[in-house]
């Protein structure tokens, strides 16, 4: 191993120093201004779109594989369980169509305002978060499939994040464990309304909670739709644990592993404008949602 | 061909880095491959692996993850910085000194990225996931370290 020539050395030092304060310029510019860098992230996702759905593929095949073997071990007892389910869904089923008919009749009545119509896609999973400071993932659906800013994502469990770039070609979903996610959402059952805050930690807090009323351990938490970014009534999660005033919710959706997500379009796409069009009319750089949601962190 | 070696090993560390692995806590706390890559071509072939081209992967790596771009290049950097001011204390060095060393490179980014972000977020972050995922990397770092190794003899020859 033969040393740098010193000359070389000092070369190599100040270049390595330009390059240092060049990355600290970054970081504070990228804290203290999103927009900056969002169209540089999204050409980067586009561009990186083929190369990470190429990584993902081999540990989603060893998924597949692994779940399959899983399957087929637990076939005669998962054979029990869906029996005793469909029992259960059958009469599920009834309810269902009764209320159905019942909500009918009352929209009728009431002459309620419908619901925009709601319409998704699937998309899979080609990066992970990466690192301890930060929840996001990417999927392999963009603009071209109707992916957009503000849309929900979920599994079949319930809801995950939402999107907060979309590129061409791909999407980047913030995650609601994310330091920077905030989503309103009411306790069901008794409706007071609360902030659930991401932290970085596996089961966001519930924050400032409607009137500082009491939240009980399995209480369930779902979206108010208040802000108009996401639609009421999607699950989140249950609440685990309650630690003094403090409250930690446990997501439906199992975030570490997320394979396939849910690109679910509620309709309300105008509520969430895209900051740079806003940047540009010389508004104020911030989510324009109007529901108090702190910009992603960029 | 070989002279790329260091570059695109790096380039698939930081993919490796951000691949979806399915396994539970592994996506919070994921190895940094990326680091590793810099440490130990900084040590065997420093010319072949520039300032320029740890601060354009650093900087496209967090772009892609979603966090604040240039935390990845200035710790990629920053290692590059010291090691290469001690490069002769590598010289002939047994490998569990500079798994030791390599240990405390590690622990020296996790705690400056710790502070960095506990200071821009104004509160104090909980070390578990960052003090998971520097375990995580000084526990993969000999088998990655020895393929890296292998891969520059068969490449490039030793330095």
């Amino acid at each position: 191993m033969p040393l740098l020539p010193a000359r070389r050395a000092a070369i190599e030092r100040i270049s390595t120093a330009l390059l240092v304060a060049a990355s600290a310029v970054m970081i504070l510019i990228g804290k203290t201004d999103q927009v900056v860098f969002q169209s540089l992230r999204i050409s980067v996702m586009d561009a990186a779109a083929p190369a990470l759905e190429l990584m993902s593929r081999p540990a989603a095949a060893l998924d597949v594989a692994a779940e399959r073997v899983h399957r087929f071990l637990a076939v005669y007892r998962e054979n029990l369980r869906l029996a005793e389910e469909n029992q259960r869904l059958l009469v599920l089923e009834q309810v269902a169509l009764r209320l159905s008919v019942e909500n009918e009749q009352l929209r009728e009545l009431s002459k309620l305002v419908p619901e925009p119509g709601t319409s998704f896609i699937t998309a899979r999973v080609i990066s992970d978060t990466g690192g301890p400071y930060a929840r996001s993932v990417t999927v392999n659906a963009g603009r071209e499939n109707g992916v957009a800013r503000g849309q929900a994502a979920m599994t079949a469990s319930g809801l995950v994040g939402r999107v907060v770039e979309a590129g061409r070609r791909a999407a980047r979903i913030l995650l609601i464990t994310d330091l920077n996610s905030r989503v309103p959402v009411i306790v069901d059952g008794s409706r007071e309304r609360a902030i659930l805050a991401g932290d970085n930690s596996a089961r966001p807090s519930l924050r400032y909670v409607d009137g500082g009323g009491a939240v009980r351990v399995g209480d369930r938490i779902v979206t108010s739709g208040q802000g108009g970014v996401l639609p009421p009534g999607l699950p989140v999660g249950l609440v685990a644990g309650v630690d003094g005033e403090a409250a930690r919710v446990e997501p439906y959706a199992v975030l570490p592993r997320l394979d396939y997500l849910r690109i679910v379009d509620y309709g309300l796409g105008d509520a969430l404008p895209d900051p740079l069009s806003v940047a540009a009319r010389g508004g104020k750089r911030t989510d324009a949602s109007g529901s108090g949601l702190p910009p992603p962190r960029h | 061909m070989g002279n790329l070696l260091p570059i695109a090993t790096m380039v698939v560390a930081g993919l490796l880095s951000i691949a979806p692995l399915h396994i539970g806590w592994v996506a919070a706390v994921a190895p940094s491959f990326t680091l590793i890559a810099t440490y130990h071509w900084t040590i065997y072939q420093p010319a072949l692996s520039p300032g320029l081209a740890l601060f354009v992967i650093g900087t496209v790596q967090d772009l892609l993850t979603g966090g604040l771009p240039g935390e990845t290049s200035v710790t990629l950097l920053l290692c590059r910085a010291f090691v290469l001011s001690h490069r002769r204390y590598y010289a002939d060095r047994q490998f569990p000194v500079m798994w030791a060393d390599f240990s405390l490179v590690t622990f020296g980014a996790a705690f400056g990225l710790w502070a960095l972000h506990s200071l821009l977020s104004a509160q104090i972050l909980e070390l578990r996931g960052p003090a998971v995922s520097v375990l995580a990397t000084i526990s993969v770092f000999p088998i990655v370290s020895f393929l890296l190794g292998r891969t520059q003899r068969m490449l490039i020859g030793t330095d």
